[in-house]
């Protein structure tokens, strides 16, 4: 108790002498700044960073921007409204998007992480590189109802942004492609690596004997579509959720029929925090999404024929795929500082 | 795609490079290109009214297209290809028809020599389509960009047509390169053989004939085909813009002439 008293009596001093010194502030900025680190096992991501490096101010730029409901036409509305934190930057309790003006948008927001290793984006893929996802919805009327020259346009006339702009690309201008690369280093750095299972994988955690049978059931059932380590393939498929699709999906962007109902096989990281659940975010508990898949296929033309007779689980093994899911959650990940809204 | 882009992208690198030349001093000098937009002989006229082949009646209200990755063939078969690089929107024109500055560009430097065809895109290359933010010509901030399905608009036409079977009777004519869909390329040989030398370029001056928007390789029916903003739906409008295309004369440019910008 004295001891630490005193070590902290001593570091005082020096910690601020350290946060005086310039370099120093380089030093614990460069600390606090993600990069795209590779976890081990994981294939090559999608999104190359070498023509946008991430560095302190650029990332720190990004942030504040993905925070900010400035990118939207009446400033209510920021990308933080809709993927927030806590829930791996789903939004809770959100069946659907809930954009400008209180409209609804017609799909559920999906989590951000990892995105630097998805080949499209979107619950349809229609958006085919991370630095423009930011076009789709800064110009959706029904979620943030502006346009991408106005953004840009607010940014230029507002008192801190060009200069933030300016620190965070070397020279002065704000435009969008500068926009657009700002919030990719925020957005591409969302990487969630560290979660019960993969601390399990590596062999840092013990699985219990539930979430072991879990992940045997999951390997069995699931794995071919969410497949590990990632927990998705990235294709678009027919889950089974209707016999006929209120929503086209995949068949909108494609142009092709056999496309109709198609979704992406969404991640499962993260899951027991990102409900709703599914495209139209129908599911509230991660037990109805059990029930659709044991007894509420439903038959179309287009339902993957991996899901034909359903999946049988008994109540043991609900239980047992339930505590896997659960370990699927990354703690670190939605308590990381360095994603979290700046006060400043 | 991200490899064939990277690839891409490289390729354009070494093009620029080989554009700036040894020393620094351009290797020639630029070509000018001038576009009229026309509808059969007379110049198009926004908001006119115009009858197709078939009788229906059309007018247009925006006009805007990419052309893009220029190349010059010579008299020997070999080409000129006009510099682009990754990391700007050189090389890339976005021609609108209500933005006159917008419809005279140059390319090069082109090296001397006697060329014979000009080849162009009526779009954006797959490569640069499928790239991360963009600025100038490429800005998406321009409105020339898709999000439901992310790739440039590479041939916009909006009008009206009193047949078109939507309820406002407008047109709307967008052709996209969502999802890597691949831009039509024009070639258009040169009447005669155009001599660039160390003091001497020419202008080009294309005639892009609106007429056959509707009557080109496809006939048109505003009744049937009011609204395309899909590859599928648009697929016709798509080869019928790659016609639209034709030299309409050339003149002799002196240096001097170049050096005004005019
Ligand atoms: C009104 C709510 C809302 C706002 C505001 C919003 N989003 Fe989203 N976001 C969504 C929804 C809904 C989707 C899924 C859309 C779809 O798939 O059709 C989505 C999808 C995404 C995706 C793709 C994720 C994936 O797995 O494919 C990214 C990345 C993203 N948003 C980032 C952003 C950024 C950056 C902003 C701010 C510029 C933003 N969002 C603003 C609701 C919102
Ligand atoms: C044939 C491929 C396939 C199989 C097998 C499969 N899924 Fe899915 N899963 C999907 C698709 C596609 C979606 C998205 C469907 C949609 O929203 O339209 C999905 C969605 C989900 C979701 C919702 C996630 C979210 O963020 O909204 C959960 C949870 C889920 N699946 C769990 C499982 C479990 C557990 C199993 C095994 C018992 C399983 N899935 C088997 C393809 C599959």
């Amino acid at each position: 108790m004295k001891r630490s008293t005193l070590l902290g009596l001593l570091a005082l001093p020096l910690s601020a002498a350290l946060i005086a010194a310039p370099w120093a502030h380089a030093l614990i900025a460069a600390r606090a700044t993600p990069q795209l680190q590779v976890p081990h096992g994981w294939p090559a991501p999608h999104y190359n960073f070498a023509a946008n490096p991430v560095t302190p101010a650029g990332f720190a730029l990004g942030r504040r921007l993905f925070y900010d409901p400035i990118l939207s036409r009446d400033g209510s509305v920021s990308c933080g409204n809709c993927h927030q934190q806590f829930a791996a930057f789903a939004h809770l309790d959100h069946r659907v998007s809930h954009g400008i003006g209180g409209v609804n948008g017609k799909r559920n927001t999906p989590g951000l992480f990892n995105l630097a290793w998805q080949p499209e984006l979107m619950w349809d893929g229609s958006v085919h590189q991370l630095e423009l996802q930011p076009v789709a919805p800064i110009s959706n009327p029904l979620e943030m109802g502006g346009s991408l020259a106005l953004a840009v346009d607010k940014l230029r006339g507002d008192a801190s942004y060009p200069r933030l702009f300016a620190a965070a690309f070397g020279s002065p201008g704000v435009d969008s492609q500068r926009l657009l690369r700002a919030l990719a280093q925020f957005t591409g750095t969302l990487v969630s690596a560290d979660s019960h299972y993969d601390r399990a994988m590596q062999g840092r955690e013990a699985f219990t004997p539930q979430e072991h049978a879990g992940l045997d059931l999951f390997r069995e059932h699931c794995a071919a579509c969410h497949r590990e380590p990632l927990f998705s393939d990235f294709s678009y498929r027919n889950n089974g959720l209707d016999a006929a699709p209120r929503d086209a999906g995949r068949a909108l962007v494609s142009g092709h029929p056999g496309d109709q109902g198609l979704f992406r096989v969404p991640s499962l990281r993260n899951v027991a925090l990102t409900a709703p659940y599914m495209h139209d975010g129908r599911y509230d508990s991660l037990q109805q999404v059990l029930d659709h898949y044991t007894s509420g296929i439903q038959s179309s033309p287009t339902l993957d024929p991996l899901l034909a007779n359903g999946i049988t689980l008994n109540a043991g093994q609900r239980r047992a795929l339930l505590a896997f899911l659960d370990s699927l959650t990354d703690d670190s990940f939605i308590h990381d500082r360095r994603f979290a809204q700046p006060h400043d | 795609m991200a490899d064939r882009a990277a690839r891409l992208l490289a390729a354009a690198w070494l093009l620029s490079l080989a554009g700036c030349s040894l020393g620094g001093a351009p290797a020639g000098l630029p070509l000018r290109i001038e576009i009229s937009h026309v509808v059969g002989d007379a110049p198009l006229q926004l908001g006119n009214t115009y009858r197709t082949a078939a009788g229906d009646s059309w007018s247009a209200e925006r006009l805007r297209y990419y052309l893009s990755n220029f190349r010059l063939r010579r008299a020997d078969g070999s080409w000129f290809v006009n510099p682009q690089s990754a990391d700007s929107s050189r090389g890339y024109f976005l021609v609108d028809e209500a933005d006159g500055a917008s419809k005279q560009f140059q390319i090069g430097p082109v090296p001397a020599g006697s060329y014979s065809g000009l080849e162009f895109l009526v779009g954006v290359d797959a490569a640069r389509n499928g790239a991360g933010a963009q600025t100038g010509t490429l800005d998406p901030a321009r409105g020339m960009f898709w999000t439901w399905n992310t790739g440039y608009i590479f041939f916009q036409f909006d009008g009206h047509s009193p047949q078109s079977g939507d309820a406002e009777h407008a047109l709307s004519y967008h052709v996209g390169g969502g999802g890597g869909a691949t831009a039509h390329s024009v070639f258009l040989p040169l009447p005669a053989p155009v001599e660039v030398t160390a003091d001497t370029s020419a202008e080009l001056h294309l005639h892009a004939d609106l007429a056959r928007l509707f009557d080109g390789a496809h006939a048109l029916h505003p009744a049937s085909l009011f609204t395309a903003m899909d590859a599928a739906a648009a697929a016709q409008i798509a080869d019928n813009s790659a016609g639209l295309y034709r030299i309409d004369h050339v003149h002799r440019l002196p240096k001097a002439g170049l050096a005004e910008g005019s």
